[in-house]
């Protein structure tokens, strides 16, 4: 089922390329008799937590009807931890956004899908938060991770991205940036970097098709899956010990290594980072006027090796209304500030505007945006969808915990030499042995 | 036989106290307590299912990691934050001039919440310490202590002897100032060195202050949480989880909330078991005056 990207990715470029006058009547201009407050847990992301929250104070001034309040939440905590002591209280946040716990939520919240939201956005992006048939969230952006580079580095070191097709181009552009006195990579240990995003590098190359790669995961879930004879495991085993070869900076394998990356990279003193594009507004903000761009990671040694081309593109998150203890107005007024944030010319501004602009710089998922992302990595990410060059994002299939329980243990002991190769492949597969499979619809 | 009378006063005084006890202790203990033998998924539960929460807890080999690691914080950052403590007091109750600024400086850190302690000392073991082990050749401090299971262990260590002993300080010093002049004169006439007033007069006359002291640090040892969060993370490969942080983890995180929650009981009884023998043990050690 190749179409599942196809048809995701064909919506994007179209959302990129062409620009439809959207009908952006404000909203609901009509009075209230009170202002019903609607509340939001989290603000997306915290990267962009002011300019969210300029949008919402935006949103609160343009309308009578509602007043949206978020509550920050804690962001050392996971998504279930702050939002079950919520439910327990009887005081459930009306708009709640996650991505792995959508099978947690499935059954609390509204069914989306005759929304004008859910109309503007192609079926392959609604596909992860459609849960037996209900459209239990809508998408808040595309995001893209993969190599990140600095363009200013490559270009001393005369190195062109787009001449690296395989794994031995990829270890040839890190010895030349090295005999330039540059460091090569900036291979980051942050455990969600390596539970989520980077074990879906092997994943979403396991099989061709959208059903191959659900059944790699039912075979790990059945417990019979052997990942060592599993050529695309190899493959991509052979590109994590290339990464570790030639990474400049230490393992650190605390909170404080996603700044130090970020400012690493954007120091000038490494050429690629191992990322998001979500860092771009972090890395514009270090290093005022460099471009930084993404590129794919290949990790086989033949070009045309499926997925070699490609990045991993996809939903970071959906939005989700609660149903069961939120009144008929707050849901109202909860899917009006959505449908407010992503088609009135005001909400875009917020949405795909640059962060030096005061937007959040997402890649637009909604058809009929008037405005559209104008930074180099986000120009670079429309041409891999418009070329069709996007991979899946496996990990918003990844069971509650998983990628904590792969990327804290089994991903950074093997980052850090203390297990073999042999013990990181019986690892994951013991992780994921007995899980629920959400993919398949079955209930977490 | 309680009167009529005497219930009522009972009941005058202790009618709002106790309703708020039981609101805020004894029912939320209760519900969470029953919902250890339900399929409770953090939302809601729907069926019993009997004893399996507990069991697959005891299945669950990280759970004994924990434990064990656990028991071993416990034990050092016990008797470390007593010695330090004591230690300080004695310092601090000297005729040195500048001790009411010592008391002031020693207790500072407790006034510092867990999270932001952590981070400081996470900055200070991951960046200040190695930068300055690079650049004078000191290769104990090169790699961050809080990359490895042994190292991560001690700055846990130093990080809570740093923040707790200047309290446990407080209540040693209690102790000390309550033994009467008389009493260390009268030993001081009879010629006893400071080591043996130290051990047969201060000690004994003041065993109540340890009594107070053990039965907290053995309990904020037990429930330790904001520093293991905020310093290690659990890290590295979740080796350094403390059980309240293993417990927080599996249910808010892997979202496996009926044996997390039972992990907790757990947790209640080991808790309750070990400060019921301490205060056993020290009480006797009291001696009365």
């Amino acid at each position: 089922m190749k179409k599942f990207t196809k048809i995701g990715a064909l919506a994007l470029a179209s959302a990129l390329t062409v620009s439809v006058v959207a009908a952006t009547s404000p909203a609901s201009a009509a009075t209230c008799a009170k202002r019903t407050n609607v509340t939001m847990l989290g603000t997306i992301k915290t990267e962009i937590k002011d300019q969210f929250q300029a949008a919402v104070k935006k949103y609160n001034t343009s309308q009578k009807c509602y007043t949206l309040k978020t509550i920050i939440g804690d962001s050392k905590l996971t998504f279930l931890q702050n939002i079950t002591p919520m439910y327990a209280a009887k005081n459930a946040p009306t708009i709640s956004y996650t991505l792995q716990e959508i099978p947690n939520m499935a059954d609390k919240v509204l069914d989306l899908k005759n929304t004008k939201l859910a109309k503007l956005v192609s079926p392959g992006l609604l596909a992860a938060a459609n849960v037996g048939g209900k459209q239990v969230g809508v998408p808040s952006t595309a995001e893209a991770f993969g190599l990140l580079y600095n363009k200013k580095v490559l270009d001393a070191a005369g190195i062109n991205p787009a001449s690296i097709k395989t794994r031995t181009d990829l270890e040839n552009a890190f010895k030349t940036l090295q005999a330039k006195g540059k460091k090569a990579v900036h291979f980051s240990a942050i455990w969600w970097s390596l539970g989520a995003h980077f074990t879906n590098i092997y994943h979403a190359s396991s099989a061709k098709t959208h059903e191959g790669r659900l059944a790699v995961l039912d075979s790990l879930s059945d417990g019979n899956k052997n990942l060592t004879t599993d050529p695309v495991w190899k493959n991509w085993l052979a590109t994590f010990d290339l990464l570790k070869k030639y990474n400049g900076s230490e393992a650190n394998l605390t909170d404080t290594e996603y700044d130090a990356s970020i400012t690493d990279l954007a120091s000038g003193d490494y050429g690629f980072l191992f990322q998001g594009n979500w860092t771009e507004p972090n890395l514009m903000t270090a290093a005022a006027g460099t471009d930084f761009g993404i590129m794919n990671l290949p990790i086989s040694t033949s070009a045309t090796a499926y997925g070699n081309d490609s990045i991993p593109v996809g939903v970071p998150g959906y939005f989700m209304i609660d149903a069961k203890q939120s009144t008929k107005a707050e849901q109202a007024g909860a899917l009006d500030f959505l449908t407010w944030l992503y088609t009135s010319a005001a909400g875009q501004h917020f949405v795909a505007d640059p962060v030096t602009k005061g937007g959040m710089g997402f890649i637009p998922v909604y058809s009929g945006f008037k405005v559209q992302p104008a930074t180099f990595m986000a120009r670079e990410i429309a041409k891999y969808v418009a070329a069709g060059k996007t991979l899946e994002w496996i990990n918003t299939y990844y069971p509650a915990g998983l990628q904590e329980t792969v990327g804290k243990v089994s991903m950074q002991q093997y980052f850090t030499d203390k297990i073999s190769s042999a013990d990181l492949a019986k690892a994951i597969q013991d992780a994921w042995k007995g899980s629920t499979k959400t993919w398949r619809g079955e209930s977490a | 036989m309680p009167s009529a009378r005497a219930t009522k006063r009972f009941l005058k005084f202790a009618l709002v106290p106790l309703a708020i006890f039981s609101m805020v202790l004894v029912v939320p203990f209760a519900n969470g307590f029953y919902l250890t033998f339900t399929n409770w998924d953090g939302f809601e539960s729907s069926k019993f299912v009997g004893f399996s929460n507990y069991t697959k807890s005891f299945q669950d080999p990280t759970f004994w990691a924990t434990l064990r690691f656990t028991t071993l914080f416990v034990v050092v950052s016990l008797i470390l934050v007593n010695v330090v403590a004591f230690g300080l007091a004695l310092i601090v109750t000297s005729k040195l001039r500048s001790r009411n600024v010592l008391r002031t400086f020693f207790f500072v850190p407790n006034l510092i919440g867990g999270v932001i302690l952590g981070v400081i000392w996470q900055f200070i073991f991951n960046s200040a310490i190695t930068s300055l082990a690079k650049k004078y050749g000191w290769t104990l401090f090169e790699q961050s202590w809080l990359n490895d299971t042994n190292k991560a262990f001690w700055a846990l260590i130093i990080v809570t002897v740093w923040q707790s002993s200047g309290y446990m300080m407080i209540v040693y010093i209690t102790g000390l100032i309550s033994i009467e002049n008389d009493v260390l004169e009268a030993s001081q006439i009879d010629g006893a060195s400071p080591l043996r007033t130290l051990l047969s007069i201060k000690i004994p006359l003041m065993a109540q202050a340890f009594t107070i002291a053990l039965f907290l640090t053995l309990r904020s040892g037990f429930m330790a949480y904001d520093v293991n969060v905020a310093l290690t993370g659990g890290g590295p490969f979740r080796t350094t989880e403390l059980i309240s942080m293993h417990i927080f983890q599996d249910a808010f995180a892997n979202g496996n909330f009926g044996t997390g929650q039972s992990k907790a009981v757990i947790m209640f009884l080991m808790v309750a078991g070990a400060a019921l023998l301490q205060v056993s043990v020290s009480k006797r050690l009291e001696v009365q005056r």
